[in-house]
């Protein structure tokens, strides 16, 4: 244990720190009423941070060129989630040239915190981290999402499209 | 005997071994495709290439026998480029399948390219382009595009299954493997083909897409489908099992196992379980109750057939079918004898032909342990046939009946005439591990463990002893007949 | 100066007849044959020096005495096969004298005791396997095959079979696998055919060529064969000769004859307005010389090992200066690719890579990267394959790239062929 010996004067009397403490408070606020436009503070929910493209917000599973998902149930991002909190069941489609897709794929949101790493293990672009992040619900609300909200969710308008076409493996003969 | 050296390791083999078959002795890995133990040689994949001291050019393993004081060696520079390209060979018009392709993990192309690859590929020009999900026959799909023709699944169906029905078509690198017009590949033993391709060209039907091999965990038990007792290796996750492959032991099964011996481990997956005790309650009306834990409910089992012992120890008859293991039949037998009960049933299902034999591995007799039931009933000296037993329900001489059923439904075909033929008995214990709407008749229904849920002795056809032990646990509330008997000995109060 | 040994009677007419042959001095040989004892002839042939003329060049007589004495019975396998492409000598030996083939044959036979031989001759061959089977008739009709032959007590059957349209057939094992009504694939060797191969019984396997060199040195002795050739390369050779030249056809000449001569003597020359500019000597499997190196080079075994090439089967090949060498090479590999049995994985993939290599460079599509590419795959395609269809097609890619690289890297710089201009490597298929 070690004793600090005070240096006796100004810091044995609380007051002043209290005053110098308000005083730069008091400081910032009279600069912000006169200068309003220079402030950080951002007006949410009128103004919104413009986050890079970057940024990591809600999943979205990308389409192909008609509509279809992209995704081929490799599990690649069920195995890399740290969280594990994708769930995939795959199932075997009539389009030889499709063979495997996912009939059911599930995230749980309340599991996920939004590493990115399933965004980097698939390996055809299927998967990507929006830009969207405000989704909070009610509790008993539905928080393991389907492909239905991954995918097809209004404001996706239809559907992304991937950036890895399934057609190339085919046609350029890779 | 000859004496070889690889890698300074010395070992000393019979006349006739290949050096890759002494490597496999001394657990030195050498890189292969298409050599397989139980098939003839074929030297196709030219992976397996090794430096023999005094011999010019690298010589496949394959195919050199031993020669005494030979020195081989497979760390070399020479030898890892020689893999490497031959690698490099076999995946330039592979297809980029891994996402969609089973054999990933398991996969011996992507195991060898991280141990000996790990170039960048070169080969910039369009790939061949084949057939792909090519449906052929009941159980097994092909990729032609993914085969690397190695010739595997064509040695085994000429040596092992003597069948015939692949065949190599075309040739250079348009060679295809397929069937001939008419001929599916049908025969019993189909599934060896896909744990024997080295890549994910033959896929099994049954197991395609349902999980990906890492996420399964492998445990070594034996097959419960007939008196072969073949050795498998179950995989398994938490959400349930998911296949059956054979493993090696040439005693029993060599390297194979049969089709029909493939199914069984889909009955211990919850939704064919009986999950809970069923009782059919008299005073609810005959309503069936469902969820009495089961240690409840065999106090009760056992308070009931004591009383019926009570009344006529001859009125109680215990019907076993020869699905469990030596030691449940042991404890259960003892434990009813000791209550005096006498009336015991061996329940064959097809006895006709319990003494069939295809020439390979499949058994007539569909129960994995009809020699060990013999054997714990001439101990107890006691036992008699289903003929008896029918004879005596159907004269209303017994009034109560326990019967430990038979996990296999599928191979008990007639089992509806054979409740029916039970229900003739009073009160009625069944014991089963799978579930079934005919069984809702009678009085009690216990749960019973799968044979991957417990440990036990299966005596096979042979009379060779073989143990299986305990994997997990699927049913929480499951007993095996062994717990059951235990139960029942000391609720009924019998010393031990 | 051409030295017919072989082709000595073959402009005669009806030679290719039994009338015809006896006339010339037909069967004699082998009524000597039977004066002597089985082991006596196979000294003969091997103090002859006979090569096998099919390709490989091995020893004839040390072939011969690989076989093991365990008594199992002996199969001699003629493999008219022919695939080798440049090479046509064998049709017209077949056509021209079907019997000196089948005597040779009878002789070869009693010399390894073998009671029943095939001839396996290609199945393009349509009409040579007419004139062969006919002959076969004849002399089974004159008493020279069947039961007690020329009352020696030698009995033998022939037959002649046909192949269907592989050039991987004319690998022995091959040939084998084919004849024994299995699909036509190399065996694993080994064991070799001389201990366990037709029938995994012990066979003997020989070019045409070779078989019909064994009715000449029986008739006129090993001696007089070594008069001709080196001490290696003994005795004369039968080359078909195919280019823009004047003459091209089958010559007979001596071993060790040098390959200038040939050109201007025999073929003529080169025709006018083209020059020499590469050689193929022995079929396309050989790498090619450049012409400074043919002009001073003789055709025999040891010359051509040393520059690094082969006799080979004979197929002589004469490049003129208007042939552009990618197209050859592609070409080539077209054939190999198609050719390739598909069993052993360098030879099924590599053949293919070679030929879209090859089709990249013509089209102007591939880089520089990719001659030293074709070169390298075309390494580690040799030696390490179940047979030798592999190196064959390596062969012509690493000595094309090595001597002829310029046009090679014409083509792919200036996406056009250096010596037409448009060149068939460059067309889509």
């Amino acid at each position: 244990m070690s004793v600090v010996k005070r240096p006796s004067g100004k810091s044995k009397w609380y007051l002043p720190g209290i005053l110098t403490g308000l005083s730069i408070t008091i400081k910032h606020m009279f600069f912000n009423l006169l200068h309003r436009k220079d402030m950080f503070t951002i007006e949410y929910p009128e103004e919104r941070y413009p986050y890079g493209d970057r940024f990591k917000g809600n999943h979205v599973l990308t389409v192909k060129k008609d509509g279809s998902l992209r995704c081929t149930a490799c599990m690649l991002c069920a195995t890399y989630c740290p969280a594990e909190c994708i769930s995939i069941t795959a199932a075997e489609h009539d389009d030889p040239t499709v063979e495997k897709y996912p009939i059911s794929y599930e995230i749980d949101i309340l599991r996920c915190v939004f590493c990115g790493l399933c965004e980097e293990a698939c390996p055809v672009d299927a998967i990507r981290m929006g830009p969207e992040h405000q989704t909070a619900a009610l509790a008993g609300s539905n928080f393991v999402y389907d492909i239905n909200r991954l995918a097809y969710r209004p404001v996706l308008k239809g559907g992304v499209l991937s950036r890895v076409d399934d057609e190339d493996r085919h046609k350029r003969g890779i | 005997m000859p004496k070889i050296t690889i890698n300074g390791q010395t070992i000393e083999v019979a006349a006739g071994t290949s050096v890759i078959q002494a490597a496999v002795k001394l657990n030195i890995p050498i890189a292969h495709y298409c050599w397989h133990e139980g098939l003839s040689v074929a030297g196709a994949c030219r992976m397996c290439m090794v430096e023999i001291e005094k011999v010019p050019k690298l010589q496949i393993a394959c195919n050199t026998p031993v020669t005494d004081g030979m020195i081989v060696h497979t760390d070399t520079e020479k030898v890892k480029d020689a893999v490497k390209w031959a690698l490099d060979f076999h995946l330039i018009n592979h297809p980029l399948d891994c996402p969609i392709c089973d054999q990933a993990g398991e996969c011996k192309l992507q195991d060898y390219y991280m141990n000996y690859g790990l170039y960048t590929p070169e080969m910039g020009e369009r790939k061949v382009k084949k057939a792909k999900a090519v449906s052929l026959g009941d159980r097994v799909v092909l990729d032609q595009e993914r085969c690397i023709l190695c010739s595997r699944c064509v040695r085994f169906t000429a040596e092992v299954s003597k069948t015939n029905e692949l065949g190599i078509f075309n040739r250079g690198d348009r060679s295809v493997i397929g069937t001939f017009e008419n001929r599916p590949l049908n025969n019993k033993y189909s599934v060896n083909t896909v744990d024997i391709c080295p890549v994910g060209a033959l896929t099994s039907k049954d197991f395609r897409f349902k999980q990906r091999v890492w996420f399964l965990k492998d445990f070594d038990t034996l097959c419960n489908g007939c008196s072969a007792g073949c050795n498998v290796v179950v995989s398994y996750n938490q959400n349930g099992v998911f296949r059956s492959r054979p493993r090696v032991n040439h005693d029993v099964n060599g390297y194979w196992m049969c089709d029909e011996g493939r199914e069984f481990y889909r009955y211990t997956n919850k939704e064919f379980r009986l999950e809970q005790v069923v009782e059919r309650n008299s005073e609810l009306g005959g309503a069936a109750v469902r969820g009495k834990p089961v240690a409840l409910a065999v106090q009760e089992i056992a308070g009931q057939l004591k009383n019926h012992v009570a009344q006529n120890p001859d009125g109680v008859a215990i019907v076993l079918t020869a699905q469990y293991t030596v030691e449940e039949y042991d404890a259960l037998i003892g434990a009813l004898t000791q209550m005096k009960i006498k009336n015991f049933f061996h329940w064959k299902n097809n006895e006709e032909t319990f003494d069939e034999f295809d020439g390979l591995l499949l058994r007539g007799d569909k129960n994995p342990n009809t020699a060990g039931l013999v054997k714990v009933l001439k101990k107890y000296g006691v036992g008699g046939s289903w003929k008896d037993f029918e004879a005596g329900a159907k004269a209303k001489k017994f009034k109560a009946a326990l019967v430990a059923g038979p996990e296999n439904q599928s191979v008990y075909p007639d089992l509806a005439k054979r409740v029916e033929a039970v229900s003739q008995c009073g009160e009625v214990i069944w014991l089963t591990s799978c579930k079934n709407d005919l069984f809702n008749g009678f009085k009690w229904q216990v749960p019973m463990k799968s044979f991957i849920e417990k440990e036990g002795t299966f005596v096979n056809h042979k009379g060779m002893e073989q143990k299986i032990k305990a994997g997990l646990k699927i049913i929480p509330n499951a007993v095996s007949l062994k717990e059951f008997a235990v139960g029942i000995k000391e609720s009924a109060g019998v010393a031990p | 100066m051409e030295t017919r040994l072989l082709m000595q009677d073959y402009d005669k007419s009806g030679y290719h007849t039994l009338k015809g042959y006896s006339d010339h001095g037909g069967y004699t040989a082998l009524k000597k044959a039977f004066k002597m004892k089985p082991a006596d002839i196979v000294t003969e042939v091997k103090n002859s020096g006979l090569r096998g003329r099919g390709g490989a060049g091995f020893p004839t007589g040390m072939k011969w005495s690989f076989l093991p004495n365990n008594g199992e019975p002996r199969y001699l396998l003629c493999n008219a096969d022919e695939g080798e492409p440049g090479t046509y000598k064998d049709r017209l030996m077949m056509e021209k004298a079907p019997h000196q083939l089948i005597e040779g044959m009878i002789i070869s036979a009693f010399a390894i005791q073998s009671k029943k031989s095939y001839i396996y001759i290609r199945g393009e061959y349509n009409f040579p396997y007419k004139v062969v089977e006919k002959a076969l008739r004849e002399a089974y009709d004159a008493g020279y095959l069947g039961k007690n032959i020329l009352g020696s007590g030698f009995d033998h059957d022939m037959d002649v079979y046909r192949g269907a349209g592989a050039y991987i057939v004319g690998e022995e094992t091959a040939l084998i696998s084919s004849l024994e009504g299995h699909k036509g694939q190399p065996k694993l060797k080994p064991p070799f055919p001389a201990v366990q191969g037709y029938l995994r019984k012990p066979t003997i396997v020989n070019n045409v060529e070779t078989l019909a060199a064994v009715t000449w040195i029986i008739n006129n002795g090993a001696a007089a064969y070594r008069k001709y050739g080196t001490e290696k390369s003994a005795g004369t050779k039968v080359y078909s000769v195919s280019g823009n030249i004047n003459k091209p056809g089958v010559y007979e000449v001596p071993l060790a004859y040098p390959f200038k001569d040939l050109l201007e003597h025999e073929c003529g020359g080169m025709k006018s307005g083209f020059k020499l500019k590469a050689l193929i000597p022995g079929g396309s499997s050989c790498p090619v010389l450049t012409a400074e190196e043919a002009l001073k080079s003789t055709m025999d075994y040891e010359c051509m090992a040393g520059l690094g090439s082969m006799l080979g089967s004979g197929g002589v090949i004469v490049i003129d200066d208007k042939q552009c060498m990618v197209d050859l090479l592609y070409v080539l590999m077209k054939f190999y690719h198609h050719e390739s049995c598909g069993q052993c994985t360098p030879c099924r993939e590599g053949t293919g890579w070679l030929e879209k290599i090859c089709h990249g460079i013509g089209s102007g599509k591939a880089t520089l990267e990719d001659v030293s590419l074709i070169d390298r795959v075309a390494r580690h395609m040799m030696g390490t394959t179940i047979c030798a269809l592999s190196d064959a097609a390596a062969l012509p890619v690493i000595s094309f790239v090595s001597k002829f690289r310029d046009e090679f890297e014409h083509h792919i710089r200036e996406k056009r062929c250096k010596v037409k201009g448009h060149c068939h490597a460059q067309d889509h298929h």
